[in-house]
């Protein structure tokens, strides 16, 4: 696979500027495991079976810019614009405690549990942010949520690990 | 006068009411149940499948989780002193096998990733210790406990308490 090979992708690179050289990756984990990956299809199907796929698709995109899992933003984001996301909403993600009036309050409420349960070597997940989510979901829908923050975080871990290529996915034709 | 552990010895049941909500979706432990499996099976080493589940709940600090693959490594044959220099293990010569460092090694970068990627080093001496297949199982089952760990932190699951 080369540079030149990223589908739909605009480059905003000028034709001068080649970019660096394609890493590959460090795993075939999914390959190497195949009965673990079947399990984490099934915790997807679990998750999403539960949750509006408009905050989902924010979630997974948040938690995939805290652990700096460049496969997996590169999947969802082109899931979310495929879906009808807005460019903005995506991008103001990177600095969402600063643009809250692009979301929603129940979507700032996911997005705070997002990043206590990311971020969980920080020290636990709050009482404030645990009761401010559970005011904007029922428990049923809190346990799809937390649930849905657990498994990104867990292909974030995949993600990263097996050092997988962003740039290839195309979110007409694939999704896992 | 001598030292009360009324606080400590409270029983089980009022301890896991203190559980923020034990929802789960449906079929979702199954699912992490299963891909926790195979990962055991896949890595073929129960006493350093353990190792890694504790050593990631340290990190987490998963109270449930610590409690419960504390007792599992026990079970399987894990001597105390192991156990109790394991949140230091990169500090101790003699105690872990070099494979069992590689591991843990891995475990902390895994675990915390927020912090940095997954260095080169890191994964490099993994790789020397482990082959494809084993690495692939071992990489799952450090990510299977910290999907625990944060099911059970975020809900505030009590050591011994309902976990779904």
């Amino acid at each position: 696979m080369t540079n030149n090979d990223r589908g739909n992708d605009t480059r905003a690179t000028t034709s001068a500027q080649a970019t660096v050289t394609e890493r590959p990756a460090r795993l075939a984990w999914a390959k190497q495991a195949p009965e673990v990956y079947k399990a984490m299809l099934g915790l997807e199907k679990a998750v999403a079976e539960g949750i509006d796929p408009v905050l989902l698709h924010l979630v997974k995109i948040r938690a995939s810019q805290i652990n700096h899992c460049a496969f997996c933003l590169d999947m969802h984001s082109k899931d979310a614009l495929a879906q009808g996301e807005t460019v903005e909403r995506i991008v103001q993600l990177g600095a969402w405690e600063e643009s809250r009036h692009f979301y929603t309050a129940r979507e700032v409420a996911a997005l705070e549990l997002t990043e206590a349960v990311t971020v969980l070597t920080d020290g636990f997940v709050p009482d404030a942010v645990y009761e401010a989510a559970a005011e904007h979901f029922e428990e049923g829908e809190l346990a799809h949520l937390i649930a849905a923050i657990a498994t990104i975080n867990a292909w974030n871990r995949f993600g990263v690990t097996a050092r997988m290529t962003p740039g290839h996915y195309h979110a007409a034709s694939a999704q896992h | 006068m001598s030292i009360t552990t009324d606080s400590v010895a409270a029983e089980p049941s009022s301890r896991a009411g203190r559980s923020r909500t034990n929802r789960l979706p449906a079929g979702f432990a199954a699912a992490l149940q299963a891909a926790g499996a195979a990962a055991k099976r896949g890595l073929g080493d129960a006493i350093l499948a353990e190792l890694v589940q504790v050593r990631a709940s340290q990190i987490n600090r998963c109270a449930f989780c610590l409690d419960m693959h504390l007792a599992l490594a026990r079970k399987a044959g894990e001597s105390e002193q192991r156990l109790d220099l394991l949140n230091s293990w990169a500090e101790t010569e003699g105690y872990y096998t070099p494979r069992e460092r590689a591991a843990l090694a891995l475990t902390e970068s895994v675990t915390l990733l927020t912090e940095s990627y997954v260095p080169d080093e890191v994964y490099e001496e993994a790789a020397r210790h482990f082959d494809e297949p084993e690495l692939a199982h071992l990489i799952a089952l450090i990510t299977v406990i910290n999907t625990w760990n944060r099911l059970m932190v975020a809900r505030r699951i009590a050591p011994g308490g309902k976990p779904w």
